[in-house]
């Protein structure tokens, strides 16, 4: 395994408490969820579309106000914060989307630096200014990701591949804790997964980030968690290594009907 | 856990009978109402003062409490019965039409007959209400002559104050647009739908914000301008306030619209990183708005170029000014001039606008 051993000693990250969500909707898109992330871990979060994954990620930083349960974040109940206090935990926690979610219109430059806006000066960053100091580093977390000299081009002139790895430097920018991958790669032609995938291995393994990562493509899953944990409507139904996700494993997870992209990741497995 | 259910249903289903038989009777008065206007009117009935009744001295007459209550009894029969005579149009409204008729051609329903009179009848009381009157229309074309003659010899003796006033009427309306604009973007993000959910604060300002706007656009600017002469006297200011109140209203109306068709994405996006609400809007929607916002913007300036030709004849200063006085005198070869020349701004705008917008947007 490339990403590095998670000793049982180290430190707790996240703890999922019963977590539950009800949409207005009355959808329940999570149910009873509990499990507990360890530092420097690349946790993967796998089901199908719709079994909660992304609502999972978004309780984490408070993007959706859970129902019932607790989140806590490095030893801080995210789920009893408000205002400045929630804003400041939210900073620790670098969040990278399926749609990339960039601001089109503004330079890559730009983009990057929006990362920094928790600490800065609020009537400055209104005006699209940042300290020098932080478009130094800017520059930096774009360099990371081979994007250097692309620095002043709008952002939408990218590539999808492209798009998500100045999304990777903006989370950069935040000096996170803690990486939410939400399908990251989901939206991007098979062919790149690797490239973009291989950034974030590289911010937990180099870097020591947590990382909580939503997948549904088991072969990407077997290459990069170093556990798993899998959802089927709202509820968490297994737990383990990637060594374990066997073919049985497999159909509880993603029903009878489903089959693995390759039948071989299961052979290669034994 | 059954019981408050019914409750609700219960109270729902009263509220719905109570909608529909209110749009009946509403509907069936004035059917009722129009009948009895042309049953006066070609009865041949003779007025006051001896000559044969207005339409504005008829419809003063009509008998509205009797045949308010004559409604309200058939539109609670035609609900009553409906499953016999067919759905009324209240009913097909407020619940949908039923499905027996839902293939029916309109005259075979009870319902599509009705629509069909009350259709043709509004069409004959609107010709005896706004005195349509197609002889006089086709034989006394020659009174108007004199008025066409002199638009097409426009007199040169108001050339120069009609243009110096040309100027005064373009800066009115970009005025009215600038001062416009700061105004406007900052109401719309209260009311955006989308914007606005979060705590019932949001959602009053959101409803306070569209009620207000609402009325404000209602109101046509040339009744903003009687307002505001009353208050900054006769001028152009009393233009300018007149097109800025008006122009608020509209473009909140239009950039809120397009704040609530935004991509949320990246304000989740910002919000992720820790970002204060106000950076949120600044990074997250700001930069989305900012193309339809600029051709919103210069639409309206067009509006107003418009409006602001017109918006003298009551006082609020432009061209229209001295327009006004010499229609009243029947200056025609000035009134000629005039009309010239604003229709050439007009047009010129016209085109330099649609240029802009292309090359923004």
């Amino acid at each position: 395994m490339s990403a590095a051993p998670v000793s049982a000693a180290s430190r707790e990250a996240v703890r999922i408490e019963n977590l539950g969500k009800t949409f207005p909707s009355g959808v329940r898109a999570l149910d009873q969820v509990s499990f507990t992330v360890r530092e420097g871990e690349f946790l993967v979060v796998l089901g199908l579309s719709g079994s909660g994954k992304s609502t999972l990620l978004r309780c984490i930083n408070r993007l959706i106000d859970p129902s019932d349960g607790r989140v806590f974040v490095f030893g801080t109940e995210m789920t009893a914060l408000s205002g400045s206090a929630l804003r400041a935990s939210r900073r620790e926690i670098g969040m990278i989307f399926q749609q990339f979610n960039l601001v089109k219109r503004h330079t890559v430059l730009d983009n990057v630096l929006s990362g920094a806006l928790g600490r800065g000066h609020l009537l400055r960053s209104l005006f699209l200014s940042f300290a020098p100091d932080e478009v130094v580093f800017a520059r930096a977390c774009l360099a990371r990701v081979g994007l250097a000299d692309r620095a002043g081009e709008r952002a939408d002139r990218l590539s999808g591949g492209q798009q998500q790895r100045v999304a990777i430097s903006r989370a950069l920018m935040q000096r996170p804790r803690l990486i939410l991958a939400d399908e990251p790669v989901a939206s991007l032609d098979p062919a790149l997964r690797h490239s973009v995938m291989r950034h974030i291995e590289a911010l937990n393994r180099d870097e020591g980030m947590t990382v909580i990562c939503s997948l549904h493509d088991i072969d990407l899953v077997r290459r990069y968690a170093t556990r798993i944990v899998a959802l089927k409507a709202g509820q968490l139904v297994w737990e383990g290594l990637p060594g374990q996700l066997d073919a049985a494993t497999f159909h509880a997870i993603y029903g009878e009907d489903a089959e693995p992209a390759s039948n071989q990741s299961f052979e290669e497995a034994r | 856990m059954s019981s408050p259910t019914t409750d609700i249903s219960g109270v729902r289903k009263a509220v719905l009978r109570l909608q529909t038989v209110l749009l009946d009777t509403t509907l069936i008065t004035t059917l009722l109402l129009m009948v009895e206007l042309q049953w006066v009117a070609f009865s041949g009935k003779r007025g006051g003062t001896g000559l044969l009744m207005t339409a504005e001295e008829i419809l003063k007459n009509l008998s509205y409490g009797t045949l308010a209550l004559v409604a309200f009894v058939a539109a609670t029969a035609w609900n009553l019965f409906y499953r016999d005579i067919g759905c009324s149009p209240g009913r097909a409204w407020v619940r949908g039409e039923p499905e027996w008729e839902r293939d029916l051609p309109w005259h075979h329903t009870l319902r599509g007959w009705f629509i069909a009179l009350f259709i043709e009848l509004s069409f004959f009381t609107g010709w005896l209400i706004t005195e349509v009157d197609l002889g006089t229309f086709l034989t006394k074309f020659g009174k108007a002559w004199d008025i066409i003659r002199g638009l097409l010899h426009p007199s040169g003796s108001v050339l120069e104050q009609g243009l110096i006033l040309l100027v005064q009427t373009v800066f009115l309306a970009f005025m009215a647009t600038a001062f416009a604009i700061p105004a406007a973007f900052l109401i719309s993000f209260l009311a955006a739908r989308n914007l606005t959910r979060h705590s019932a604060i949001a959602r009053l300002a959101y409803t306070l914000t569209r009620t207000v706007m609402n009325f404000v656009r209602a109101v046509e600017p040339l009744v903003w301008a009687l307002i505001f002469i009353s208050w900054v006297g006769i001028g152009p200011f009393a233009g300018v306030l007149a097109l800025w109140i008006t122009s608020i209203a509209s473009l909140v109306k239009l950039y809120s619209e397009s704040i609530e068709s935004i991509d949320t994405g990246p304000m989740d996006a910002i919000a992720a990183t820790g970002a204060s609400y106000l950076q949120v809007l600044r990074y997250g929607v700001v930069p989305q708005v900012i193309p339809p916002f600029l051709s919103f913007t210069i639409y309206r300036w067009d509006i107003n170029v418009r409006m602001s030709t017109i918006i003298g004849f009551v006082g609020g200063g432009g061209i229209g000014y001295i327009l006004k006085p010499r229609v009243d005198l029947g200056e025609w070869g000035e009134v000629g001039t005039l009309v010239l020349l604003i229709a050439l701004t007009v047009w010129l705008m016209d085109v330099v606008s649609a240029k802009i917008r292309e090359r923004i947007v």
